[in-house]
């Protein structure tokens, strides 16, 4: 370990970053062939090629950093850098939905009617299901915090608990709103009143998913003992990540579902 | 900048109170079942915890120690092997930086604005 002289970490030369752009190469090309030709070899493949480089390239971050201690305070701090950066990123791609959203509702155009909800379409009830989900996502905005603090004063089972308490909220928002776009008097193709509720809610839901499987791993990281109470940052990370996608859910909530109704 | 604070705090702490750590059994697997640093931590990480532990900078993670930069209170330039490359902000603000090679033995002086500095021998831990 001693071969260097800084506290940083050079990391071995990977395969992953190649297979990852490769990925990226084949599903989008892939997606392409499959709306114009009917066939989808190509974005199968990139998926799954695709879903192969996350899972080695993250397998080995754990290696790098709790079996092999590679993560000091520098890089750790480097780490953090990164999540937050990437976040907000993430907060510039929905604001993107928002401004159409807000485009399209704050001066509806005559094919609408010249109002807001366009004429003929039902909206949701902002305080049956969506009210619901509301709270779900809350709730588990506690049960994360609670998971961490277990970790933080070193009590496992708790932690464990809380934790998979968290994923299993997540499991029931996800369920519920597959409920509510199956049975939504609207579709996508309803005009810009549809095309704005189910990407903004659709991308919503993605990352929600995205959130729980981050949590999984984390539930699963933690029974294996890989956290210790003073270092866990994947799990600080994907606790950053859960509350951000409350956050979104809730300005979703606010505009489209309550706003918008 | 909130990691660089906690980081400043933990090493001050970590020089002021710098009694053998205690294994009491309030804390870790013992107690809780979940791991410590103390317990758990290896590698590069365990080095460098147990060098701020003893209040050593074994790899430079802070910033410089202050001297004086005069002749009987030069700038002491850790080096792991006989000559260490100095940058010398002479003022502050200054845009230029002066680079020179620092060689083991006699101090040498920034050419621009005289400060004495004196390559010191440094060994890393392993």
């Amino acid at each position: 370990m001693a071969h260097q002289a800084h506290a940083y970490h050079m990391v071995d030369p990977s395969p992953w970053p190649l297979t990852g752009a490769v990925a990226a190469l084949l599903v989008t090309s892939g997606t392409a062939i499959w709306f114009h030709f009917n066939s989808t070899i190509l974005m199968t493949l990139g998926t799954m090629l695709l879903l192969l480089t996350m899972y080695q390239w993250w397998r080995d971050i754990i290696r790098e950093g709790t079996f092999q201690g590679h993560h000091t305070p520098p890089v750790q701090k480097g780490l953090r850098y990164g999540m937050i950066l990437f976040i907000t990123s993430e907060v510039f791609f929905f604001l993107g939905f928002f401004w159409a959203f807000y485009h399209s509702s704050l001066a509806p155009t005559p094919d609408l009617g010249g109002c807001w909800p366009p004429a003929g379409i039902t909206t949701l009830d902002p305080f049956e299901v969506p009210l619901l989900n509301t709270a779900v996502l809350l709730a588990s905005g506690v049960t994360v915090t609670w998971a961490h603090h277990s970790i933080m004063e070193g009590d496992r089972k708790p932690a464990i608990q809380s934790l998979a308490l968290t994923i299993l909220l997540g499991f029931y928002f996800t369920f519920l709103q597959g409920l509510e776009y199956f049975e939504a008097p609207f579709t996508i193709a309803d005009g810009v009143y549809g095309s704005t509720f189910f990407v903004a809610t659709g991308f919503h839901g993605l990352h929600v998913i995205i959130g729980s499987t981050f949590l999984a791993v984390c539930l699963l990281r933690q029974i294996q003992y890989h956290f210790t109470s003073e270092h866990h940052f994947g799990f600080e990370a994907a606790a950053w990540y859960w509350h951000f996608v409350d956050v979104v859910w809730l300005f979703l909530y606010i505009s489209i579902y309550w706003w918008g109704s | 900048m909130a990691a660089r604070l906690l980081l400043r705090s933990a090493f001050r702490a970590a020089k002021t109170c710098r009694a053998a750590p205690v294994p009491a059994l309030t804390r870790g697997m013992a107690a809780g079942g979940i791991p410590t640093d103390e317990e758990q931590a290896t590698g590069m990480e365990r080095i460098i915890m147990k060098a701020m532990q003893e209040g050593s900078d074994p790899y430079n993670m802070m910033k410089p120690k202050e001297y004086a930069g005069s002749k009987v209170d030069p700038h002491l330039v850790p080096s792991i092997t006989n000559k260490r490359i100095v940058g010398c902000v002479c003022e502050e603000d200054n845009t230029a930086v002066v680079w020179f090679w620092l060689h083991q033995g006699e101090p040498q002086r920034c050419p621009s604005c005289g400060s004495h500095y004196q390559l010191v021998a440094h060994e890393l831990p392993h």
